[in-house]
């Protein structure tokens, strides 16, 4: 019988934590914002949220963006996302794949 | 989206099934393990409009419920595990070490190669090798936010079959990882094959027998030392950074540049400056740079005997539409909108020496190569455009809306001359190499 020890490689973590934004009671009559990142078809996405946020919840306005840095996907800088917390109630996103 | 959760505004994102694991994954590095998604079936991306709308009407409900619904409590994040010692059984040590590899590639700790055991004493042998303490943290490296500590790195060069002489190096690549300009969690978490380029300068890398010269970039005897060099990059991603197949690195099909992509600079048979004199190091200096690529083409070229020549055929391996970086400038730069940082697209080349000895021979030197081949780099705007997003290009350059009346214009493939980085590296015969590259390369000196 025979016994390696060895060092464990992985490293710990710094962690972060941020609250959750409370959820809305209701959509009807709220600005939701659109964010797009560019990436090929988001927008699409986007078109069709909106169509049916609008079918379904009355009084719903709309606001659409996309991040103010970046190159095939477009980023929000911290401006940008105090602009749009100023601006909207909630937001919908197509930032990932 | 997390910042405008930390921002009071509740957000829902589209994500496709194959990415939720990255996308909680992300989420909760930053904080909000509980971010809700609306998941649908695919990427949107080379998908038809109608496949599309399909795929949003279909996971509407999630959209409503995520901005509706109270968020779940976080579940509780993967964390790695607190005992800083495993042991392994076995009949002998060598079955012991089978456990201990067949757990590592369990838990993703390994690259898929057989692990050197890092054992208390062979990592101590490294850490011999710094000035540096243990405990002294070079970095936090992402996109995990793993704590980068001198003696977690050593315990992965051990793995990668480093000896002392290789710390140092791997030190300052990390420190080259880290920096805000590269932007790691992009190139880490991208779906594209972000390899880790590390190229090696001056008097510490000749002492730890980087090979510059023939086969540099490997396989062989020669080059074993960049070989494991490269290799203990690659698991510092993993295990340090927290760079993980399927978790956090969602590459498409991956690449072989991948394991290991490592090399010194031929300096004595270059005709010119160091690359890291360039980058504004002194001659004598040792440094590290760490360009991500996607991917190589050969330069190959037995005929030509001018700098004119070489240059019209290094050009067509510029001209590759499918590479992405190929006139991305076109719509933005790679950016990090926390540090604010900016990114040209740059691509490095790895001059051998006959060739570089034509343009030398000729009064050419690193600059009189970029401007040729910025000159002849270059596409008609309509080849550029195809496989980009117009809507990009609108935001970012809209000042260029006229190249749209101008389709069959050449474009340049990079935004300017300096995007090309050239090294001189290989043996004899005239075959070097065209690394196409993502963002800008980071160089840093290596220190004791």
């Amino acid at each position: 019988m025979a016994r390696l020890e060895i060092l464990n490689p992985v490293a710990r973590t710094v962690e972060h934590s941020v609250k959750p934004a409370s959820r809305l009671s209701t959509l009807e009559g709220a600005t939701i914002g659109l964010y797009w990142n560019m990436k090929a078809g988001g927008d699409c996405a986007l078109d069709r949220t909106e169509a049916l946020l609008r079918e379904k919840f009355a009084g719903t306005k709309f606001r659409r963006y996309t991040g103010s840095v970046g190159w095939l996907m477009r980023h929000c800088t911290a401006e940008d996302a105090d602009r749009i917390a100023a601006e909207v109630d909630a937001v919908v996103g197509t930032t990932a794949d | 989206m997390v910042e405008l959760e930390r921002r009071g505004i509740p957000t829902v994102l589209f994500t496709a099934q194959t990415f939720v694991h990255d996308a909680h994954r992300s989420a909760a590095s930053f904080g909000l393990a509980g971010l809700p998604l609306a998941v649908v079936p695919l990427p949107f991306t080379n998908q038809t409009p109608a496949d599309i709308h399909g795929m949003a009407e279909r996971a509407f409900d999630q959209v409503r419920a995520g901005l509706t619904r109270p968020v779940e409590a976080p579940k509780a994040v993967e964390r790695p595990p607190l005992d800083e010692r495993l042991r392994y059984d076995g009949d002998d040590l060598l079955d012991a070490w089978g456990r201990m590899q067949a757990d590592f590639l369990v838990r993703g700790w390994a690259d898929g190669f057989p692990l050197v055991p890092p054992t208390e004493r062979a990592v101590g042998a490294l850490l011999r090798s710094t000035r540096r303490g243990p405990g002294d943290v070079i970095a936090t490296l992402e996109p995990g936010f793993g704590i980068a500590t001198v003696e977690k790195l050593a315990i992965n060069a051990v793995m990668a079959g480093c000896g002392p002489e290789h710390l140092p190096l791997l030190i300052a690549a990390v420190r080259c990882l880290a920096e805000p300009k590269m932007y790691i969690r992009n190139k880490a978490m991208s779906t594209g094959p972000h390899a880790p380029l590390v190229l090696v300068n001056g008097p510490k890398g000749r002492a730890a027998s980087l090979n510059s010269g023939m086969c540099a970039l490997g396989p062989g005897a020669p080059s074993a030392s960049n070989t494991v060099l490269g290799r203990a990059v690659r698991l510092t991603m993993m295990n340090v950074g927290h760079t993980y197949v399927g978790v956090s690195d969602m590459d498409t099909i991956g690449s072989p540049l991948k394991y290991s992509l490592c090399c010194a600079e031929n300096e004595a048979e270059s005709p010119w400056e160091p690359y890291h004199v360039t980058r504004g190091f002194a001659p004598d200096a040792s440094t590290i740079t760490v360009h991500f690529v996607y991917g190589i083409c050969e330069l190959h070229d037995f005929r030509s005997t001018t700098p004119e020549h070489l240059v019209q055929v290094f050009a067509t391996a510029a001209n590759n539409v499918a590479q992405v970086g190929t006139g991305l400038w076109l719509i933005g730069r790679r950016a990090d909108p926390r540090s604010k940082t900016e990114e040209k697209e740059h691509n490095t080349l790895f001059i051998c020496p006959e060739h570089a000895q034509i343009f030398a021979k000729a009064g050419w030197g690193r600059r009189e190569i970029q401007a040729a081949l910025y000159r002849a780099a270059r596409l008609p705007f309509r080849t550029m455009i195809l496989n980009k997003e117009p809507k990009a290009m609108e935001v970012a350059h809209p000042e260029l809306a006229w190249l749209a009346d101008h389709p069959d214009l050449p474009v340049p493939i990079v935004e300017d001359p300096t995007c090309f980085d050239i090294a001189v590296v290989g043996a004899a015969a005239g075959r070097g190499a065209y690394f196409y590259g993502a963002g800008e390369p980071v160089t840093m000196p290596v220190e004791d």
